[in-house]
């Protein structure tokens, strides 16, 4: 077995999207390879939308915001969206009250939703 | 080799994330790679007590299922002969997270502190050397926050500021600790955590650059101490230029 700490994340392609669950600690090279990953995929294969499930993520803090959102505007350069699911309550209460910014991904309640979203004509 | 991690991973995975799975197992030291037949009994009450508070905790709709099925692979696996328990000496060395086997079988009920002056439990002294800390500092917080009564969204917020300050600590100083410490009077239940590091400082020009939202470094030092002091009750910064950084911070609950 590949020791957890050396697993890339897996992307999934949905309907014309990218998914990614995140369900591992993101860290600087992580988040990094993600990104570049997404951005080659964005390019290649016409995706409209990237989709990251945070359903997992127990706790975000400032840092992983700031990955989040960097992964949300390089996606936007390229003219795809970049929305973020499944934030828990009490994650967004936090986020709200530390005052971080995260203006370049849009959010959903579900993936669903999110799918919904990205579906309609722009 | 079956372990503690492979075993009760396989349980686990589906319910808790990975992150947390980790988290978990790294409290558990050594124990967690042991080949499960050279658990004592002691020790698989030590898990099973630190498994079910984390189960509690992090899969609550679940939980009960979860229990019984990490409590009947211990079981299973554990020596039936009874004759593979090894001295107490050669039981794994205990880390930073170390259990207290003293609180293992008759915890089945709680969470909960024991009752009388020694409510709020000791100080817990964690040390941050290296990114993968990270997250079990947070987790450590987390189940402490939890653990005093603190209520569910006040102890994401704890999590959250102790993962921010041992961010600070990985990136900017190498090295340090961050300490927990419950503490509880008439009126209120309180946490305070310090965070101390020996790195290199912060420069009193910076620091009012980082409060007055004018300074960002490249990982998002300013912002994070700033989070900080967003989230907590009370807040205190003492930081010397080549002394090191030690911010203390406290989260109060009612009581």
């Amino acid at each position: 077995m590949k020791p957890r700490d050396e697993q890339e994340l897996p992307i999934i392609r949905v309907r014309g999207c990218l998914l990614v669950s995140i369900q591992t600690e993101l860290h600087d090279r992580l988040a990094l390879e993600l990104r570049s990953a997404l951005m080659e995929r964005v390019r290649t294969e016409g995706i409209r939308g990237v989709i990251l499930d945070v359903s997992w993520v127990e706790v975000i803090d400032s840092y992983i915001t700031r990955i989040l959102n960097d992964i949300g505007k390089s996606v936007r350069f390229m003219g795809a969206d970049c929305y973020m699911v499944g934030i828990r309550p009490a994650v967004a209460m936090t986020l709200v009250e530390m005052g971080v910014e995260l203006d370049a991904v849009s959010t959903a309640l579900s993936l669903d939703a999110a799918l919904e979203k990205l579906e309609l004509p722009r | 080799m079956r372990t503690v991690e492979s075993e009760i991973g396989a349980i686990l995975t589906g319910s808790i994330s990975e992150i947390t799975q980790r988290s978990i197992f790294r409290r558990l030291g050594g124990m967690a790679r042991a080949p499960l037949q050279h658990l004592s009994t002691k020790d698989r009450h030590a898990i099973q007590t630190e498994l079910e508070s984390s189960v509690r905790l992090f899969a609550p709709a679940k939980s009960a299922q979860l229990i019984a099925s990490c409590a009947r692979a211990l079981a299973l696996l554990g020596a039936p002969g009874g004759s593979a328990d090894p001295p107490a000496g050669s039981s794994p060395p205990a880390g930073p997270f170390a259990l207290n086997p003293s609180a293992a079988p008759a915890g089945r009920g709680a969470v909960a502190a024991p009752a009388g002056s020694h409510a709020m439990g000791g100080d817990k002294r964690l040390s941050i050397d290296s990114e993968k800390d990270i997250a079990s500092a947070r987790l450590e917080a987390w189940a402490e926050a939890v653990r005093i009564g603190l209520s569910k969204f006040t102890s994401v917020k704890v999590a959250t500021a102790v993962s921010e300050l041992a961010r600070n600590i990985v990136f900017y100083a190498g090295k340090g600790t961050i300490e927990l410490r419950p503490r509880q009077d008439l009126r209120e239940t309180r946490l305070e955590i310090v965070a101390a590091d020996q790195g290199a400082g912060i420069e009193p020009e910076k620091l009012d650059a980082i409060f007055a939202g004018t300074f960002r470094s490249e990982r998002g030092l300013g912002k994070g101490l700033v989070a900080v002091q967003k989230l907590v009750d009370e807040f205190q910064i003492d930081t010397r230029p080549g002394r090191g950084t030690r911010v203390s911070c406290v989260f109060r609950g009612a009581r």
